[in-house]
């Protein structure tokens, strides 16, 4: 692995991934893949319909486990069985297609597996549903948006709002790495900047950012590096400054760069 | 933070629409009480309105616990037959020397070995629910009839009959049991963890399970919890009439589903009311209590009761706007109409 000998220059490694695999009956979704993420690190996972982004980042998550290889958090093996395994060992998610439970209204959504509780009578556990009412209210107008209606359904929310919710669920965890799988993909604009702003500021911080999107044009105003996916394979692994977004357009077509990879 | 305020937000937090249906339920049973005294005031009689409640305190129980699980997007066909397996055996053993403490809790834990074995059965072998429901159905009937066919059991202690016939200041202990366990059903529902993955479970199974919801231990403990209902019910259905048989409660699951569903709980699952399922056995009690005091024949009662179920599903469809057709005419007045004057004022 090249990377190796630079390992003493860069920040430490929070994850690392060998050899992972995935199948779905004959279908290699995910092809012995290796990567590795650095500590406050922003990477871009890149790849067509179906390269096999989400399965690799689902496994890393917890959500879906692989059928070979190890996942290392912090230069320990780790066995992510379920998402609650990825979730204490410091890994935030969000999901394509968000994961939001419809029937359930926003704070419901956003505390949902990280309830706060009190004690009713002093011994009895239950929710404590206002403080996760003020919680999210604070949450939200982070990102400078008040909804009118926390106690209503999700459902009735757009797009956009949706997403918000969903990110927001990111913010309560103490977090080593977090994944955001096609995070702007409903958002206007204005929210969209708000998402990058985030993710840089979570960088900042020195927490690690594993965003998937196919919009390059994100790719490349956020991203430290850049992976590429094909048919369930890695294909390249570019320094977002040391490449070209004909360069990447390649990968990601053809499965090569002009360089030849 | 100043109380007021505290309160507000408690309040605000309950989900407001399905207060509505709650209120508008409650309002349906007023006004058809109010019509049905009219027609009848022997209907209005204490003694007679204590008697819808005590027909319906079962029923309340029961459905309380089905409540958890249609909203889990469950469903449990097996109910009559488990008050039929527990009480048959429980009534045996009791007659047979058995402590009457002990055969109660004998009957809960009876109740919970049932649901978790369906909640097993569901969860883990990923039968569906209303597959497995309608095996233990059969099975557990079965296993009455195996027991005690064309026996009637009766005669229990007076310590227990006095679960199903006593009276504290005039009311009947089943009346307060099952308001309680309503009480209960309700603080759990809304107030507590466990009843918040219940629906997010029926809400979105997949999102509850990378939220990390251990959606299979809920999906059993649901079906624990609707046992240990069951066994209630039945505790109060066979001390009540001082004894059991083998077809007791049969046909009761219609009654018990048909309570969940007319107080609103969404068989999509999801979304459900406590409150909802009280008002809907309540109404369901006072309409067969009517048609008795009318002379209407049982059969006829299953009829009613049946479009009643139908009746409320349509209204809450509609109120959903499951059906766009009809709820375009429902709708709120559109304010198209006077948002567009001031636009066309400058054309004048
Ligand atoms: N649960 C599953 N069962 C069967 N096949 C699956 C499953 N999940 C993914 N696949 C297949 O694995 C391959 C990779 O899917 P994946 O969702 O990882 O792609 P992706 O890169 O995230 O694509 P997209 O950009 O469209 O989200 C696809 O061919 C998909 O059909
Ligand atoms: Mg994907």
């Amino acid at each position: 692995m090249k990377s190796d000998t630079r390992t003493d220059a860069r920040p430490a490694r929070v994850l690392v991934v060998e050899r992972l695999s995935k199948s779905f009956g004959g279908l290699k979704a995910v092809d012995d893949v290796s990567l590795e993420v650095f500590e406050g690190e922003i990477l871009a996972l890149v790849g067509d319909n179906g390269a096999g982004k989400s399965t690799l980042v689902k496994a890393i998550a917890g959500a879906q486990p692989p059928d070979s290889g190890q996942i290392l958090i912090d230069g320990v093996a780790r066995q992510l069985n379920t998402p609650r395994d990825a979730s204490v060992a410091g890994i935030g998610c969000l999901h394509q297609g968000l994961g939001l439970v419809d029937t359930l209204n926003v704070p419901e959504n956003v505390f949902l597996g990280r309830e706060l509780t009190t004690k009713l009578m002093n011994c009895i556990p239950q929710l404590d549903q206002t403080k996760m009412r003020e919680r999210t209210i604070e949450l939200l107008s982070g990102f400078g948006i008040s909804l009118p209606r926390l106690n209503d359904p999700v459902v009735g929310l757009s797009g956009g709002q949706r997403q918000t919710v969903a990110i927001s669920r990111l913010l309560l965890q103490d977090v080593r790495l977090i994944i955001m799988d096609e995070p702007m993909a409903a958002l206007g604009v204005e929210e969209g900047r708000r998402v990058l702003d985030l993710v840089r500021t979570m960088s900042q911080r020195g927490i690690s950012v594993i965003v998937i999107t196919h919009n390059l044009e994100h790719v490349f105003q956020l991203a430290d590096r850049i992976a590429v996916m094909k048919n369930g394979r890695l294909v390249g692994l570019v320094n977002a400054q040391a490449t070209t977004r004909y360069d990447v357009v390649r990968l990601i077509t053809l499965g090569k760069s002009d360089q030849g990879n | 933070m100043n109380a007021t305020v505290e309160s507000e937000r408690t309040i605000g937090h309950a989900d407001r629409r399905w207060l509505f249906q709650g209120i508008g339920l409650t309002a349906v049973i007023i006004v058809l009480a109010i019509l049905f005294i009219a027609i009848n005031p022997r209907f209005g009689t204490l003694a007679n309105l204590i008697n819808i409640l005590t027909q319906a305190s079962f029923i309340i129980v029961i459905a309380v616990g089905m409540t958890f699980v249609i909203t889990s997007a469950g469903i449990d066909l097996s109910v009559g037959s488990a008050v039929a397996f527990i009480t048959v055996v429980a009534f045996g053993l009791i007659k047979g020397g058995l402590n009457p403490f002990l055969g109660v809790v004998f009957m809960f834990a009876l109740g919970a070995f049932i649901g978790c074995l369906i909640g097993g059965f569901v969860a883990y072998v990923k039968i569906p629910p209303f597959i497995a429901t309608l095996g233990f159905m059969a099975g557990l009937r079965g296993l009455a009839l195996v027991h005690s066919a064309g026996e009637m059991h009766f005669g229990l202690p007076v310590s227990l009959t006095y679960i199903g016939q006593g009276d504290i200041a005039g009311i009947p202990v089943p009346v307060i049991i099952s308001f309680a366990a309503a009480a209960f059903g309700a603080w759990l529902f809304n107030r507590t963890r466990f009843g918040l993955y219940v629906k997010a479970i029926g809400g979105n199974r997949e999102a509850a399970r990378l939220a990390g919801v251990p959606v299979n231990r809920i999906e059993v403990m649901v079906y624990v919890l609707m046992g240990m209902f069951t066994a209630l019910g039945g505790l109060i259905m066979m001390t009540r009439i001082d004894s059991t048989q083998a077809t007791i409660g049969t046909a009761m699951e219609i009654h018990v589903i048909s309570a969940v569903i007319i107080g609103g709980t969404s068989l999509f699952g999801g979304r459900g009311t406590i409150y909802g399922t009280v008002m809907g056995a309540l109404l369901l009690s006072m309409m067969n209590n009517a048609l008795i005091i009318a002379g209407v024949d049982f059969f006829w009662q299953l009829v009613v009761m049946g479009c009643i179920v139908l009746i409320a599903v349509a209204i809450s469809n509609l109120r959903e706007q499951r059906i766009p057709l009809l709820a375009h005419f429902l709708r709120r007045a559109p304010k198209g109409a006077a948002a567009n004057n001031p636009a066309d004022g400058p054309s004048h």
